[in-house]
């Protein structure tokens, strides 16, 4: 089993499988809108810009599990979001990513890859974590995807590499890609 | 239709304030500028922005974001 046995919907509800990213480093994300937390569009773009020519692919899954929540009442944070445009990588239809209601390549990829923690350096940790045990407790539990923006990076051969949580940056992964291309 | 509200569905902000409006009572008309394109390019004509919710009465006066004092101000503005 790997990555290429999955099926997953276009945004025009059309079917398209995995393995005809057979060859490619892939980078699975689960993307929101931009509402205050954790806001990476601009540097996947990036990330896509630079390294598409040498073989990389980025897949966004788009969710509402967690953009359609209220991330707390937190002043600080925004209250607003903006609508993403101008990212050029792949976009698939709107989906689940975490619990029962999970695409079944995201239930995959969280068990290839367990949860180890955020990476509490990053400036948005604390605020995710605290909103977390507040809010969700139940997503801190277990293997599931705990926000938007959990990377999944595929080796060539469909071989899950690495799980990076939402308080690691597009850039800081850079290296991790190019050690692959 | 007293306002307009510019938003896209998975925008938690948008919601707060659409709930906010029905507790108001206020009678409102809904554009998603994620499914439709002419509300976004009318969004990005009045904020210059996509970034959501825009509410507005006239297309000039607006209010970006979830911001109950001004939000007031403008119901006050468009039932006045």
């Amino acid at each position: 089993m790997s990555v290429y046995d999955f099926t997953v919907k276009t945004k025009r509800g059309e079917d398209k499988s995995l393995a005809d990213y057979k060859g490619k480093v892939l980078l699975i994300v689960n993307t929101a809108s931009k509402c205050g937390f954790t806001p990476q569009f601009e540097e996947l773009q990036k990330l896509y810009d630079a390294y598409k020519d040498k073989g990389l692919e980025i897949l966004g899954f788009p969710c509402n599990q967690f953009a359609a929540q209220d991330p707390g009442s937190n002043d600080e944070i925004q209250q607003f979001c903006k609508l993403n445009y101008g990212v050029t990588f792949p976009i698939f239809a709107k989906g689940d990513v975490r619990g029962e209601t999970a695409q079944p390549l995201f239930k995959y990829l969280t068990a290839q890859k367990k949860f180890e923690g955020f990476d509490m350096n990053h400036p948005v940790a604390k605020p995710l974590l605290d909103a977390l045990q507040k809010n969700f407790p139940e997503y801190l539990e277990g293997d599931g995807i705990k926000w938007n923006f959990t990377k999944f990076l595929i080796g060539r051969d469909g071989e899950v590499i690495a799980r990076f949580e939402p308080t690691t940056t597009p850039a800081s992964i850079a290296k991790d890609i190019e050690a692959l291309l | 239709m007293i306002l307009t509200v510019f938003s896209f569905e998975s925008c938690p902000y948008c919601q707060k304030l659409k709930r906010y409006l029905d507790s108001r009572g206020v009678d409102y008309e809904v554009r998603d500028i994620e499914l439709d394109e002419e509300a976004a390019k009318e969004c990005l004509k009045i904020s210059g922005d996509l970034t959501v919710p825009v509410t507005t009465i006239d297309g000039k006066n607006y209010v970006l974001g979830f911001d109950k004092k001004k939000i007031d101000a403008l119901i006050e503005e468009a039932t006045a």
